[in-house]
């Protein structure tokens, strides 16, 4: 019963930790270890840098000193990359620290007086950064708005923070204890050791179905091959390919929309050139201009066939 | 107990000077396989290639129009102040850039300034590639506030004053229309001629033969005598590293160590700046550019113009830039877009750490290279110095050795 009343508490403790967090970001959470800010339904990956005080050091929202800040969006919400946006940061004059919401903002007679830093509506199509430097630390609170061009809708995200935040006291180590008692206690009763034997099934369930899933390449059913009459792909070169498509039955593909993608899966980052098939030779053959590669090593070609029976999707590996 | 103490002493002083002799005493350098051979040539500079045609530019390989671009490249009255030219930031003695974060004309300009030499080869122009040719890039600061501070039209009003500058003009593109005239397309066609000239002048600026090179000669022809004679082992193992454990050949690779891309790294924003959005912007802007590949100032009537057909756009070039070229590193400090890091060693540092990017996603991983690995990459980066081969002017302005 003893044990069952920890849980319990331990439990609770987390839910209102969890909850506080949540209350004292406003319009910015944080999720699954990303930090968010909600322009009503709008969303966009949150970060905040203090680059002269604390280089690459990323914050979601309170700020260890007064010293130049970056406030970034990047959009998780297309729509977001069409809409003016703009930023103010204001004093928080509303007296509501870490609860103010946008309708205490609204009732601030002079917000131009409390305001120390805005940045007019403006369409930042790719990402959303505003500079300011703090000059005294203090309690303030961000606001963002983005109004949607089409129906003139205004949504707006309020956010307090704090600059020269000094941590969260000695919450943290309490917390921290409170896991590795649990933790103990999980050990002692030989509950972990049974959890980790079964998840240790399932990950090794799990790598024998990736093992004998097949490749993508052959999911398809087509072959696609490839020759470059330009020569051999070079590093850095532009060249054409021309792409032989065959079904199955080793019958010519011919009429197909085909769509070239290609990257290095390695490093997470695709061709430095957006290739395309201009011109269906005939007999099968499709000529793809465009292709350059910039690294060497494992690149995979991505040709996806689309005819009327529907779409297939082959991987060309090759290493330069 | 003395005894068993001395003997701890013993035994403690054999292995610090055990540590010391494998720090200090390496064994010999390591042999190049095949494929580091491969790599080797690859970067050689007797492996470039011949320059490609400009075919957006009639005059790119005409030697009259190198030598009027010379000219202009030099002339400080193309400027609104009459104190700049090209050169207040392309500094020939400093591999063609200014020793500064930002570059500093009539104002301060927006990135670092960077070289010329080589560009030549390069499909894209600027730190986020907003031009596709030298001719269109050089018509640029000519009409930015912050450089030149000039504008088209006095631009062609100076070579219409000038009684060499009009002569040459008009032998090598005809007629040269009334700066007064009121017709957008002529203006902007002699403008661009302008830029044309200045570009042949540029496509001659290339980098020569530096020690790498004649090592990588050395490696080719199995001469072990030279290959001991011109690099140390410390720029061994370097250039070891570089080609392999560094990574370093993943952007910085060919002839010119560059792969004329765009790539993100991380590198922290300047102060006062938000982060850099550089080739996401860039490659809208060059897309919408008059005076692009595409556009009726360029000469390419056949409209070839593959690179900027094919471009990549979107979201995934988010705070990438192009990769420099690391020849002739020399007398070129700070480093970076906006001459951010202030010594190469800061910059190994930057790419041993690789730390997440302020925007955009950090292409680099962290190498986790000792403090004795990035020095041997730094002596490394060293050997790739080298003089600059230009025009020699009629006036032996660009003459080096």
């Amino acid at each position: 019963m003893h044990r069952i009343a920890c849980c319990c508490l331990f439990f609770c403790l987390c839910v209102v930790f969890s909850q506080q967090n949540a209350l004292a970001h406003g319009g910015v959470v944080e999720e699954d270890d990303l930090c968010v800010i909600k322009v009503n339904y709008l969303r966009a990956h949150f970060k905040v840098y203090q680059p002269r005080a604390t280089g690459h050091e990323q914050y979601c929202e309170d700020l260890p000193s007064a010293s130049e800040s970056i406030f970034v969006m990047e959009y998780q919400h297309d729509s977001l990359s069409q809409m003016p946006i703009d930023f103010r940061i204001i004093r928080d004059v509303t007296g509501k620290g870490r609860f103010a919401r946008l309708e205490d903002i609204y009732e601030i007679s002079d917000i131009d007086s409390a305001t120390v830093f805005y940045q007019p509506p403006v369409i930042e199509p790719d990402v959303y950064a505003v500079n300011y430097e703090f000059i005294e630390e203090g309690d303030f609170i961000g606001i963002v708005s983005a109004r949607d061009p089409e129906t003139g809708k205004l949504y707006a995200a309020v956010f307090p923070f704090e600059v020269g935040f000094t941590g969260f006291g000695y919450w943290p180590i309490f917390a921290g204890l409170l896991v590795l008692i649990q933790i103990h206690y999980l050990y002692m009763s030989g509950r972990l050791k049974r959890w980790y034997g079964k998840s240790s099934t399932v990950v090794t369930g799990f790598a024998i179905f990736l093992l004998l899933a097949p490749p993508v390449s052959f999911a398809g059913d087509v072959v696609v091959t490839y020759t470059t009459p330009d020569g051999d792909p070079q590093l850095n070169r532009m060249h054409s390919w021309i792409l032989h498509i065959e079904d199955e039955a080793g019958t010519e593909v011919e009429g197909a929309t085909v769509e070239v993608e290609g990257g290095m899966p390695e490093h997470d980052h695709g061709l430095p050139t957006k290739p395309r098939v201009t011109e269906e030779l005939g007999g099968g053959d499709y000529k793809l201009e465009g292709m350059r590669f910039h690294m060497s090593g494992y690149w995979e070609i991505v040709v996806s066939v689309t005819t009327d029976d529907g779409t297939s999707i082959v991987i060309i590996p090759l290493r330069l | 107990m003395r005894v068993s103490a001395s003997r701890v002493v013993v035994a403690l002083a054999v292995a610090i000077v055990a540590v010391v002799a494998w720090q200090r005493w390496p064994a010999s350098p390591p042999k190049w396989t095949p494929v580091e051979v491969a790599m080797l040539r690859s970067l050689w500079i007797e492996s470039l290639p011949e320059l490609p045609p400009d075919p957006s530019n009639a005059v790119a390989d005409s030697t009259i129009a190198a030598k009027f671009g010379e000219q202009l490249f030099f002339d400080t009255r193309l400027s609104s102040n009459g104190g700049i030219s090209c050169a207040t930031c392309h500094q020939p003695e400093r591999r063609f850039t200014d020793g500064l974060q930002k570059g500093q004309a009539i104002g301060t300009t927006g990135r670092h300034t960077p070289s010329i030499v080589g560009t030549a080869y390069s499909p894209w122009q600027y730190w986020d590639g907003r031009r596709d040719s030298q001719w269109s890039q050089a018509l640029v600061p000519l009409e930015d506030p912050d450089e030149h501070g000039t504008d088209r039209a006095q631009v062609v009003n100076l070579i219409a004053q000038d009684e060499t500058y009009r002569a040459t003009y008009e032998s090598l593109f005809g007629e040269l229309p009334d700066p007064a005239s009121s017709d957008r397309v002529m203006l902007n066609t002699a403008f661009a001629n302008i830029g044309k000239s200045i570009a042949a002048f540029e496509r001659l600026v290339m980098p020569t033969p530096s020690r790498f090179d004649e090592y990588v000669r050395a490696v080719v022809d199995q001469d072990a005598g030279s290959q001991q004679r011109l690099f140390d082992d410390d720029e061994v193992r370097g250039l070891k590293l570089f080609i392999g454990e560094a990574n370093c050949t993943q952007c910085h690779n060919g002839p010119l160590f560059t792969n004329h891309e765009f790539h993100n790294t991380g590198v922290i924003s300047f102060p006062g700046d938000v982060p850099d959005k550089a080739r996401v912007a860039g490659v809208r802007e060059v897309l919408r550019n008059e005076f692009n590949c595409l556009g009726i100032y360029s000469d390419d009537v056949e409209h070839r113009c593959a690179e900027l057909q094919f471009t990549r756009t979107g979201s995934t070039l988010t705070g990438a830039v192009k990769t420099p070229s690391l020849r002739n590193l020399e007398n070129t400090a700070p480093f970076m877009h906006k001459g951010q890091i202030p010594t190469i060693a800061e910059v190994l540092q930057h790419y041993n750490e690789a730390p997440d990017a302020m925007i955009g996603h950090n292409e680099a991983i962290p190498l986790g290279l000792s403090a004795r690995q990035l020095h041997q990459l730094e002596v490394f980066l060293g050997t790739l110095a080298a003089p600059v081969a230009g025009l020699s002017g009629a006036d032996g302005i660009l003459v080096e050795n």
